[in-house]
Order: structure tokens, then C-alpha cells, then sequence
């Protein structure tokens, strides 16, 4: 006993207790969850069986029956779409902001750490002022539109079911974009100075130093940020329950939203189980790529 | 002379750059002020000519937002609490060393911070139903969070332990120091600067927190600004001057913390999430 004491105190039982308790407590919270997902997903579970651990199992026909209803496809043909043009849109968009404040000049680290408030803000409120920026007859970003000559009549950003998958799409683009651009102007610091140097008394353009050297340069850098953005638009929920929830008829409803809808406004469980099972595969899939090119930088 | 005239257009373009980015914030500041009647006006106008300043005292009052934010701070600390004493002793550890065992543990912390929380609510709900908890909802909510941002806040805090050079950890040893002693002395105030940093962070998230609160909170009185704020915004609501007014009450504070800080942060955000 007086040996498991000092060496609580002063050897590595210290370090196995303060590794032990942080991962007890994650195991209890996120890992029983993640089974207990999984389990459900196999389960027939409703309002009257919510409170009981033994439900009747049901197989595969939670998965069966989900693939079967006339909404899945849809959905996940718009979760897709808002994946990759959020992310194609907050990498471009970051990484044309994050070339431009890398040319040194006094203020520029200041103005550009300023750009993450996007970031920093509560969910909710972005998509309440993005609502409200969006709306059809009165929004701003329809009269800019007009005024620039971009469109004729007013576009019903939320209720068009053509564009309502779009309204959050912009609106997680500004959320997302600063970022992407923080973390693209760490990789552009440390691409060492001289190379560009070289490169210009060999006559390269600027475009040529652009692709010869930055952009191989980055390639680690670049592959972390999209799977990064990849996780990050994934998780995104705030923005839909604040812009459209979801509607109209499911045209701007992701599987993220449609999971956490199932479960807590038609109070089916299971299904919401289900969907959760098959995202979070995807996610740590996607996860696996982010590690594994961080790796070498992890083992410092 | 024209190294200071390129300073000056690139400091122009970034102005304006940022001027364009952070427009929607204005808005939120500008629509806030306006009358019913200039919130519709066509064309918009972009500067308030007679601003309603009344209508924060009108938005606190009549939505009880005393009350919400009073929710979101229990909320936020005491998450912020839970991950601070929990995480940092993981993240010292998981700086200090080198191992498998270290890449093991560091490589699931990576895989529970990618977990959405939206996809998480399920199991967590029906679990917490089951065992009681969501008779304590806040509480509930706090654990949830702790569970989600505790990875993020260990893999910055381990960014800031790692600029700690072990050697002065070593000499307290050699000056007779125990481990704890070595620990609380040395090495956590060092590394103080980073932990705080982090913690703003978590805190400013947990402060916005959304999803948990809104699934297991049911009782109006416990819930925080953010569920408060969604159900303030019905799908034909009108009254944007007042959404606006709630928006800018709850997020000033969150913005001026950040601004005040931004240097801190950003600089702790970037050696975190790409090391």
C-alpha cells in the first residue's frame, strides 16, 4: 500500500493516474455511447421501451428500412453536396485570404487573426444573422445581388427548395473560411524563404514558384485542413436548425440534422441510431486520413 | 518610400477584405438599432438614422435573458471546470513522453474529437434517461460537453506542455522535488499561458453550445441563450430588429473576449490543431 502511495506521488503510478482518470471519464461518455449506438441500431426501440435495457432485437431491418424509405437517397445525395462545396468553398476562398496576408505588411497577422470571430461565435447566432442577411424579400444579400446586375428578381434563399441546401451553404463557407485560412497561413510560414529566393533568379513566374513549390510544399498541410474541414462540416448542426431546419421537404436536410430530427421530433430512436451508426463509420474513416497526416508532426 | 506605399495598398485591400468578410456582424449591429419600418426599407439602409436604443432593455426584459445567460455561464463553467481538471494532467502526459502506448492514447483522443455531436445525442440521451441524469439536465449538458471538447482541449493544452523544456522539470527532481511538487511548481506554470488559452476556448464554445441543451434540457427555466434564441426565431417571424438585439446581447461579450485576446488564441489554436 505505502508502495502504491509514493509511487502515486512520485513515480509512474503520477503519470498512469492522470492518464487513467481523463480516459475513464471519455470511455464512460463517449465510449459506452458508441456501443450503446450500435446496439440500438439493432433494436426496436420506441417511446414506451425508451426507459428499458431489454428491447427486442430486430436484425438489419433498421438498416433495411432506412435504405428503403424514398427520403434517404436525397438526403444523403445532399449531404454530399454540402460537404464538398462547403469545403471546396472555405479552402478557396481561405487559402486566396491566407496568400494574400502572407505578403508581409504592418497589421497583417492582427487583421487576419481578426477574421476567426466567425469561428469563435456561437452557431446559433451565425445562423440567425445569416437567416436573416438570406431572406427573400427583405435580405440584404438578394439587394447586392440586384445591385450588382447577378439576378433579376429576388431568390427565396430559404423556402426555394432549389437554393435552401445553398442558404447553408454560404453561411458555413463564412463560418469556416477563417479557419481554413489560419491554418493555411501556418503551413505558408513554413515553407522556407530561400527556396523562393532560388526559384526567382532562375526566372520562374509566379505562378510557376506557385506550383513547384507552395503547393508541393503544403501537400501535408493541405490534406490535414480537408479532412479536417471534412469532420468540421460534418458535425455542423447549428447552422440548419438556425437557417432552414432541414425544410423545405428535406431539399436542404443532411444526415446530421435528419439523425438528431428522427430521434427528437418523430421520437424514433432506432432509426436515429441507425443513421448515427453509419455517419460515425464514415467520420472516423475520415478521421484515420486526418492522423495519419499529422502523424509525423504528433510524434514531434 | 515605396516600401511604405505598398504597406499602405496592401493594408488598404486587407481593410477592405475584412470590411466585406465581417459585414454580417455589422448587420447584426445595424439591424439591431433600426425601427420596424427601416428594417424593411428598399433599398436597406446601411447606417442607422434613428437608432432604437431602447430595444436592448426591451429584448432583456421581455425574453428573460438574464435568466438564459445565467444558464450559459453554469453550462460553460462548469464544462470548462470539468475538462480543465480532468484534461491537463492527460495532456502533461501525453506531452512528457514518447511511446506507443502514447500514440495509442493520443491516436483514440484524436478519434473522440471527431465524433459529431449531433450523431452522439441518441445513445446519450436514452442512456441518461436510464440512469437518472436527465433529472439534472444542466448537469447532463455539462458532462455531454465535457465528454465532446475535452480531446480538442488536451491536444492543445499537450501543444503547450511540449514547449516546456523537460530539463527544468528534471532539476527540480535532482533539487529534491517529488513528482507532484515537481508538477505544480515547474512545470503547470509554465505552461500556464497555453492551458488559459485553451480554456477561453472551450469556454467560448460551450458558451455557444447548442445541440445537448436543446435535446436534454426540457424545462424553459434551465435552458441556455442558445435554445433560448431558437425559439425565438419562428418560421414567419418578423421581428429581426429584436432577434438582432437578442444576437448582439449574447455574443458581445464572446467578441470582445476574443478580441482582447486574439494574438493568445490564435496563436495556441494554430500550434494545436496541426502538431
Amino acid at each position: 500500500m505505502k508502495k502504491i502511495l509514493s509511487s502515486v506521488k512520485d513515480g509512474t503510478g503520477f503519470d498512469i493516474g492522470l492518464v487513467l482518470l481523463p480516459l475513464v471519464f471519455l470511455f464512460v461518455m463517449s465510449g459506452l455511447p458508441l456501443v450503446y449506438n450500435v446496439v440500438m441500431s439493432f433494436q426496436e426501440v420506441d417511446m414506451f421501451s425508451l426507459g428499458s435495457f431489454a428491447r427486442p432485437f430486430v436484425g438489419f431491418k433498421n438498416y433495411v428500412d432506412l435504405f428503403a424509405q424514398p427520403e434517404t437517397r436525397p438526403i444523403l445525395f445532399n449531404t454530399a453536396l454540402f460537404v464538398s462545396a462547403s469545403i471546396a468553398g472555405q479552402f478557396v476562398i481561405g487559402f486566396g485570404l491566407a496568400l494574400f496576408f502572407w505578403m508581409n505588411f504592418p497589421g497583417a497577422s492582427w487583421l487576419r487573426g481578426l477574421f476567426l470571430v466567425s469561428w469563435v461565435m456561437p452557431g446559433l447566432v451565425v445562423g440567425a444573422i445569416w437567416n436573416w442577411i438570406l431572406s427573400g424579400d427583405f435580405g440584404v444579400l438578394n439587394f447586392f445581388l440586384r445591385e450588382l446586375g447577378i439576378i433579376d428578381g429576388n431568390i427565396f434563399w430559404r423556402s426555394d427548395p432549389h437554393y435552401s441546401l445553398w442558404a447553408v451553404v454560404i453561411a458555413n463557407i463564412w463560418l469556416g473560411t477563417s479557419f481554413n485560412m489560419i491554418l493555411l497561413s501556418v503551413g505558408l510560414s513554413g515553407i522556407p524563404k530561400d527556396l523562393y529566393e532560388a526559384a526567382e533568379l532562375d526566372g520562374a513566374t509566379m505562378l510557376q514558384r506557385f506550383f513547384t513549390i507552395t503547393l508541393p510544399m503544403m501537400r501535408s498541410t493541405i490534406g490535414a485542413i480537408v479532412a479536417l474541414g471534412l469532420i468540421f462540416t460534418l458535425q455542423q448542426f447549428d447552422l440548419f436548425a438556425g437557417i432552414t431546419s432541414g425544410g423545405p421537404n428535406n431539399s436542404s436536410n443532411v444526415t446530421q440534422y435528419w439523425a438528431w430530427d428522427l430521434s427528437f421530433r418523430q421520437y424514433d430512436f432506432a432509426k436515429g441510431a441507425t443513421i448515427s451508426v453509419l455517419m460515425i463509420i464514415f467520420v472516423m474513416i475520415a478521421s484515420v486520413v486526418y492522423v495519419r497526416s499529422t502523424r509525423h508532426e504528433v510524434r514531434g | 518610400m515605396s516600401e511604405q506605399i505598398r504597406n499602405r495598398l496592401l493594408l488598404g485591400v486587407a481593410l477592405v477584405l475584412a470590411a466585406i468578410y465581417l459585414f454580417p456582424l455589422y448587420w447584426m449591429y445595424v439591424t439591431a438599432l433600426k425601427t420596424g419600418s427601416a428594417m424593411f426599407a428598399t433599398p436597406p439602409k446601411f447606417l442607422p438614422s434613428d437608432p432604437q436604443w431602447s430595444i436592448y432593455a426591451y429584448v432583456w426584459e421581455s425574453r428573460n435573458m438574464g435568466r438564459y445567460l445565467w444558464n450559459s455561464l453554469v453550462i460553460a463553467v462548469g464544462a470548462v471546470s470539468l475538462i480543465a481538471v480532468l484534461g491537463v494532467g492527460c495532456a502533461y502526459v501525453l506531452a512528457r513522453y514518447r511511446n506507443v502506448w502514447i500514440d495509442v492514447g493520443l491516436f483514440l483522443i484524436l478519434m473522440l474529437q471527431v465524433l459529431p455531436a449531433s450523431l452522439m445525442i441518441t445513445p446519450i440521451f436514452v442512456g441518461f434517461s436510464q440512469v437518472g441524469l436527465l433529472e439534472t439536465p444542466r448537469l447532463a449538458v455539462v458532462l455531454a460537453i465535457a465528454a465532446k471538447s475535452m480531446p480538442f482541449f488536451v491536444v492543445l493544452v499537450r501543444a503547450a506542455f511540449m514547449s516546456v523544456p523537460m530539463e527544468l522539470e528534471e532539476a527540480a527532481l535532482v533539487d529534491g522535488n517529488s513528482r507532484i511538487g515537481a508538477f505544480f511548481n515547474i512545470v503547470l506554470p509554465l505552461a500556464r499561458n497555453g492551458i488559459l488559452v485553451s480554456a477561453i476556448l472551450i469556454f467560448m464554445q460551450s458558451f455557444g453550445e447548442f445541440v445537448y441543451s436543446k435535446s436534454l434540457i426540457q424545462a424553459v427555466e434551465l435552458q441556455p441563450a442558445s435554445v433560448g434564441l431558437n425559439t425565438f426565431m419562428g418560421p414567419n417571424t418578423n421581428e429581426w430588429n429584436n432577434i438582432m438585439a437578442y444576437a448582439t446581447i449574447y455574443v458581445t461579450p464572446v467578441l470582445a473576449a476574443f478580441v482582447l485576446l486574439q494574438r493568445r488564441i490564435v496563436a495556441g489554436l494554430t500550434s494545436g490543431a496541426l502538431k
